[in-house]
């Protein structure tokens, strides 16, 4: 089912939860809304679930206005950030809540739904047991069995692996989008790890203040990130920012920050008056550690971080620290001079004023 | 979670650290224990002198029980079984109207913002602060309006009224404590809110329920001042009114019927603390979870 959500807002009093946002998922899709905490990425999940009736906008399901009706005519499923499963009930009860509610359904439908649904994650070998005797990730799972059992058109999730330890997260990541396309589902799912919109999302909608920044691929994102917030939220470790002059020479554009050139060619940019100030934005793992007096920049190692597959290495340039990864075996030593080397076309541009992206 | 208020059970021999408390509170409650022991033994003689019976032992103090017309001061009272009946009724349906009134209200309280409803929180505790004395006139009034003096369900209404405010503080807090995520929950999972209320919110609240609901129930059995002052004339009396009834008629007070009495009137009390304690505790900690 396709979601359509059309200036979508919510206030509460005076502060904006979500302002005027505009999205649209096609049916099937799995879709991250992102942002640090406080964005709205929860309000406007809430506001797809019935949860929260919005205050201007509205909401699509295929042609369907929905953004007046009540959860449960809806047709969603959701699962909870607390999982929300009812302590009081086994969980075989938990999975088939939502088809007990359902008119018309006889018993043995029910226990044949929720068999499927709880073998579909899993936890088939546990429904006589209450939700307080379950780890994290069986309720993890039962809850997503019981958002599921009612076969609903739409999936939400709230923050779906913030609670689970980070082994286990991992093979969560796994198995929700493993499961979503398995079941083809049309799917949202809010979170606040960067990683993980990155891992499991078809699409990503990076929220901050209230406001979209991005509905992009990860992949765009990731290369092409369409402001300065953008670029700093996408990416582990995060993007190095230096603010630069643009100026022409012989045809194409340098841009000069404090110790460092970098040569940008001229098409990449649109027509400007020549000079101007920008964001330079190089991330760590497109900086290249090379001799000192080679390359676009040059320093001293400050501090280096052995991560196993690669170090972090910052490198002091002038006043300021630049972040590079080298290969694991980089002989790296605290103090040493190193020179800084990146390919241009991995130079991120941005407005210094605006933030957005220039090239 | 109610097994972590529990001690591990213990493999070896109590140790004399694990006793010490026990051993105070044995201290403290003995006095008590030793006293309704000394009313159930003197129960069963003539008269008592000091901790001593005078007399030999006998069952004339409990003939209330299969002869009441031999007692003088129950001669011109209802037989003692339907007096017991009446006390029950009383007190059972005190705790059901609270019950009801305060689970519902405990949760539009919780969840709901209206207009008013701090305001309504202030006032309710400001009336649990009054004693029933001092709105016996005006009550007795508006019972007489509404032709409820002197009846049975009057005096339910008027005792229910007085236990509300506790109730519904109660209650309030116990909702509170009930996540919304898992309305949330409910709400998605296809519920309306009725259904959510009922089938999700309320088997959480279940340990204030059970004990609210014997709070109320112990406290409409011992109520004496309202059917005392708004069923004079009754066929419905309750046992705390003949209780007194004993005490003040006749010349000088027959302390052994006065004890046999009193023992039959708390014996239900005294059980159903007995079989509740673990979920009365819940009402003062606060937990909800079960």
């Amino acid at each position: 089912m396709r979601v359509r959500l059309e200036k979508l807002t919510k206030r509460f009093g005076t502060v904006s939860a979500v302002e005027a946002l505009d999205l649209e998922i096609a049916s099937g899709e799995f879709v991250a809304l992102l942002g640090p905490s406080g964005c709205g990425k929860t309000t406007t999940l809430l506001m797809v679930a019935g949860i929260y009736r919005p205050t201007e906008g509205a909401i699509l399901f295929d042609d369907r206005r929905v953004d007046q009706l009540m959860p449960k005519d809806r047709g969603i499923g959701m699962v909870f950030q607390s999982y929300a499963l009812y302590p009081h009930m086994t969980v075989a009860e938990n999975i088939g809540f939502p088809l007990s509610i359902q008119r018309g359904m006889g018993k043995e439908e029910v226990t044949r739904r929720v068999r499927e649904a709880a073998a579909l994650v899993r936890v088939d070998q546990l429904l006589e047991r209450r939700p307080g005797q379950l780890s994290g990730g069986q309720q993890q799972r039962v809850a997503l069995a019981r958002a599921l059992v009612k076969r609903p058109d739409i999936l939400l999730l709230d923050e779906p692996l913030s609670n689970l330890d980070a082994r286990l997260r991992h093979e969560m990541r796994g198995e929700i989008k493993r499961l979503q396309k398995e079941v083809g589902i049309t799917a949202i799912f809010v979170t606040h790890d960067q990683l993980e919109a990155l891992t499991m999302a078809d699409r990503v909608a990076l929220m901050q203040d209230a406001k979209l920044q991005a509905y992009a691929t990860p992949a765009e994102l990731y290369a092409r990130p369409a402001n300065r917030f953008v670029a700093e939220f996408i990416g582990s470790p995060p993007m190095n920012f230096l603010d630069a002059n643009l100026g022409a020479r012989n045809g194409s554009v340098v841009a000069s920050s404090e110790g460092i050139e970098i040569e940008i060619a001229a098409a990449r940019l649109p027509r400007g008056d020549g000079t101007r100030k920008a964001t330079l934005g190089i991330r760590p793992e497109h900086f290249e550690i090379v001799a000192a007096g080679q390359g676009h920049a040059t320093g001293e190692v400050y501090v280096v971080e052995p991560m196993g597959r690669e170090q972090m290495v910052d490198v002091k340039v002038g006043e300021r620290l630049l972040r590079a990864i080298a290969a694991p075996g980089f002989p790296a030593t605290v103090g040493q001079a190193v020179g800084l080397r990146v390919a241009s076309e991995r130079v991120h541009l941005f407005d210094a004023t605006s933030g957005v992206r220039l090239a | 979670m109610a097994a972590i208020a529990r001690p591990l059970p213990r493999s070896g021999g109590v140790s004399w650290t694990s006793a010490i408390p026990y051993a105070v509170l044995l201290l403290f409650t003995l006095p008590i224990l030793i006293l309704y022991g000394w009313l159930i033994y003197g129960s069963f003689f003539p008269s008592m002198q000091g901790l001593r019976p005078v007399g030999g032992f006998t069952l004339e103090n409990w003939r209330f029980l299969w002869a009441p017309e031999t007692v003088e001061a129950l001669r011109f009272k209802p037989p003692i079984i339907p007096l017991t009946i009446n006390t029950f009724i009383f007190a059972l349906s005190t705790a059901l109207v609270v019950l009801l009134i305060s689970s519902m209200a405990g949760y539009a309280l919780s969840r709901i913002r209206f207009p008013g409803r701090r305001t309504f929180l202030g006032g309710v505790l400001l009336l649990h602060s009054f004693p029933s004395v001092t709105l016996l006139i005006a009550t007795f009034i508006i019972l007489r309006q509404l032709r409820l003096y002197d009846q049975l369900v009057g005096v339910i209404l008027v005792k229910t009224a007085f236990e509300l405010p506790f109730g519904v503080w109660i209650m309030k807090g116990f909702f509170d404590n009930v996540s919304w995520d898992l309305e949330m929950a409910a709400l998605v999972d296809g519920a309306s809110r009725l259904r959510t209320w009922w089938q999700v919110v309320m088997p959480l609240v279940k340990p204030g329920l059970l004990a609210l609901g014997l709070l109320a129930f112990v406290s409409g059995w011992n109520e004496f001042l309202l059917p005392f002052v708004f069923m004079p004339s009754g066929t419905q009396q309750t046992l705390s009114v003949v209780l007194r009834a004993i005490l003040n008629e006749g010349r000088f007070v027959d302390y052994g019927l006065l004890t046999a009495v009193g023992l039959y009137y708390v014996a239900p009390i005294l059980l159903v603390f007995f079989f509740a304690q673990d979920r009365l505790m819940k009402v003062y900690a606060g937990g909800v979870k079960g």
